[in-house]
């Protein structure tokens, strides 16, 4: 064990791979208090407290290299937020280890704090009653930026994301759109290694969704900044992620790239053609085995779903074209969303499947 | 350091923000002032004396501790609101010592309750009542050390109640009892010279009496010569013992940390 850990280790020298976080068999367990229902279920516990345990993260183990850009997602209460909290040594884990830049967040959690910045979709860091210059001066004191590396950052991070008009106002004032920009920049500005970021376009609308992925996009292109980005955003991960991790009931369902699961999951395509006459549709002889009609509630339209690894969406197409007049039509591409979404269904048959209450 | 007195700079500035509410509380300060001001001249109407305090000595005590009762609280409340709604968790991110930030946040508030409450009160007393000063400079001194000391006492015990949102969640309930504590057993109410003796006795072990009823004896005379230094001693043990107690408690607090609601 102890030989295959220092070979590793030597390798790690060698190769010169920066690896910025390591994760190994992490779990996390939360003590929560039973109540029974209602009014005496509420004063029972006040005299008599059973905990039940639930088990948020169940050992999951990854390395994230610097400068990587990861996706981790799952659905609510699949242990995301628990993870991200125990890599900002926020929450310290029941068992496993993790590190961050070498350090134990939990152990260091001040010097970590000083290589990682993060930026929580549904709380503020910055000082909710003076305007957001004084935050950013604060934060400056705070994080010990020297002034011209300072001064340097707030007018880059002015100019991409267009703070100028929000600087003088207190955060209060701010729209969520406006805050989300302010926030992000706070999250950067002292240039840390690690950025984690939980759900950071939540509720936004897309003129902004698109400014912020471009933003963070340049600031890992820039500065090499390693990004953790966990959403409910398919697009978000789309854009800005090289790589997935997806995590369900605690335990890792895939890791690896997004170009990669979409051709594992992805093959399945659907196209939708807009007919004439859909009273006399039928399946083209050539296509009976191949396809499948899917049922579609509206009157003009016919579905048809396929894999692609056998039949070419082309051939489809033509067969179709050459039996009926096709008004318009339209092909489904594979997104990340669905293939997540069968990932999901698929762990659910499995049967060991448990909902856990996490933090999320 | 720098940083700790950005903090409390800024929060001075957060204080500002809302000056309807700043103002308020001048005037709020004002009226509590000139309240138990009459209210101990109407109980001085019918005697000179009150188990041998005369009116002017009585009205300086009380004035004094009403001054200094406005500082012995804290910034635990904002600590277990912080706790409450997981706020806590971004102040974990930081790099900084939360007790010192929080200590720093305190510093600020303070600094501006100075000159917010304190400053108004002081004026008024001054031009308008009749209140003694000490006889000798060195009383002043000592006064302003315990006063001080005092003051630090009731920030660290104000901490640790905020500290027990960790394990209670909601420590509403603890406050009140610890706000009704403090205004009794400190002192602040009545001297404790005008408690019966078991209740004295009890008080002479709580740390409240170290808050304000020991500065304020010195100021007012109702306690001189050794008998100071031996209240500065006292002070002090409560000092170092709450401090201690502080840290100890927090670091257990952040081992058993869970961020609620996040």
């Amino acid at each position: 064990m102890s030989v295959v850990f220092l070979c590793l280790k030597i390798e790690c020298m060698f190769l010169g791979s920066d690896i910025v976080i390591t994760v190994e068999n992490l779990k996390k367990e939360y003590k929560l208090v039973k109540r029974d229902p209602g009014l005496k279920g509420a004063i029972k516990s006040l005299f008599n407290r059973k905990y039940e345990t639930k088990h948020a993260v169940k050992g999951i183990n990854f390395t994230i290299e610097q400068g990587e850009t990861v996706g981790y997602i799952g659905a609510n209460g699949a242990g995301k937020s628990t993870t991200i909290k125990m890599l900002t040594g926020i929450l310290t884990p029941t068992s496993g280890k993790v590190t961050v830049n070498g350090l134990v967040p939990y152990e260091n959690r001040q010097k970590n704090a000083v290589n990682i910045g993060a930026v929580f979709g549904q709380r503020t860091q910055l000082f909710w009653d003076i305007p957001v210059r004084e935050s950013y001066n604060l934060l400056k004191h705070i994080y010990e930026i020297p002034e011209q590396e300072y001064q340097e950052t707030v007018e880059m991070f002015t100019e991409v994301l267009t703070l100028e008009p929000l600087l003088g106002i207190p955060v209060r004032q701010l729209s969520l759109g406006q805050k989300m920009r302010c926030e992000l920049a706070a999250a950067f500005l002292h240039r840390p290694k690690v950025v984690y970021l939980d759900e950071p376009t939540i509720g936004l609308d897309i003129a902004v969704k698109v400014k912020i992925r471009k933003f963070i996009k340049e600031m890992n292109q820039r500065w090499g900044t390693t990004v953790l980005l966990t959403t409910h955003d398919m697009q978000d991960i789309e854009e800005i992620c090289d790589r997935i991790i997806i995590i369900d009931g605690g335990t890792i369902l895939y890791d690896g790239g997004l170009e990669q699961i979409k051709k594992q999951f992805g093959q399945q395509r659907v196209i939708h053609f807009e007919l004439a006459d859909k009273e006399k549709f039928e399946l083209p002889a050539s296509l009976i085995g191949q396809a499948e009609v899917l049922p579609n509630e509206e009157e003009t339209k016919v579905s048809l779903s396929f894999d692609h690894e056998t039949v070419k969406s082309s051939f489809v197409i033509s067969e179709m074209m050459s039996m009926y007049e096709i008004g318009d039509l339209n092909i489904a591409d594979p997104k990340i969303e669905t293939i997540v979404e069968e990932l999901y269904n698929k762990q659910e048959q499995g049967g060991e499947h448990e909902k856990v209450l996490a933090n999320s | 350091m720098r940083k700790y007195w950005q903090i409390a700079k800024g929060r001075m500035q957060e204080n500002t923000a809302y000056s309807a509410w700043y103002w308020a509380g001048t005037v709020s300060s004002v009226m509590r002032l000139l309240i138990i001001y009459f209210f101990w001249e109407a109980v001085y109407a019918n005697q000179t004396t009150i188990q041998n305090i005369n009116l002017e000595t009585m009205l300086t005590y009380i004035v004094i501790a009403l001054l200094l009762q406005g500082f012995v609280g804290g910034v635990g409340n904002e600590l277990a609101e912080n706790i409450k709604e997981g706020q806590v968790a971004i102040e974990l991110m930081r790099p900084y010592d939360m007790i010192f930030k929080m200590f720093a946040v305190d510093i600020g508030e303070k600094i501006m309750y100075l000159i917010q409450g304190t400053l108004p009160m002081v004026l008024i007393a001054y031009f308008f009542m009749d209140l003694s000063f000490p006889k000798s400079p060195e009383t002043i001194l000592l006064f302003i050390v315990s006063a001080l000391v005092g003051i630090w006492i009731g920030t660290f015990f104000d901490f640790l109640v905020g500290v027990l949102a960790f394990w209670t969640v909601n420590v509403w309930g603890v406050r009140v009892l610890k706000e009704s504590l403090i205004t009794f057993f400190s002192g602040a109410l009545v001297p404790i010279t005008l408690f019966p003796d078991w209740l004295r006795t009890i008080t002479e072990f709580l740390p409240f009496q170290a808050m304000v009823y020991l500065p304020v004896s010195i100021y007012s005379g109702l306690i001189s010569g050794t008998e100071v230094y031996m209240a500065l001693g006292v002070q002090l043990f409560w000092l170092i013992s709450l401090y201690l107690l502080v840290r100890v408690i927090w670091s257990q607090a952040i081992k058993q940390i869970t961020i609620f609601g996040g």
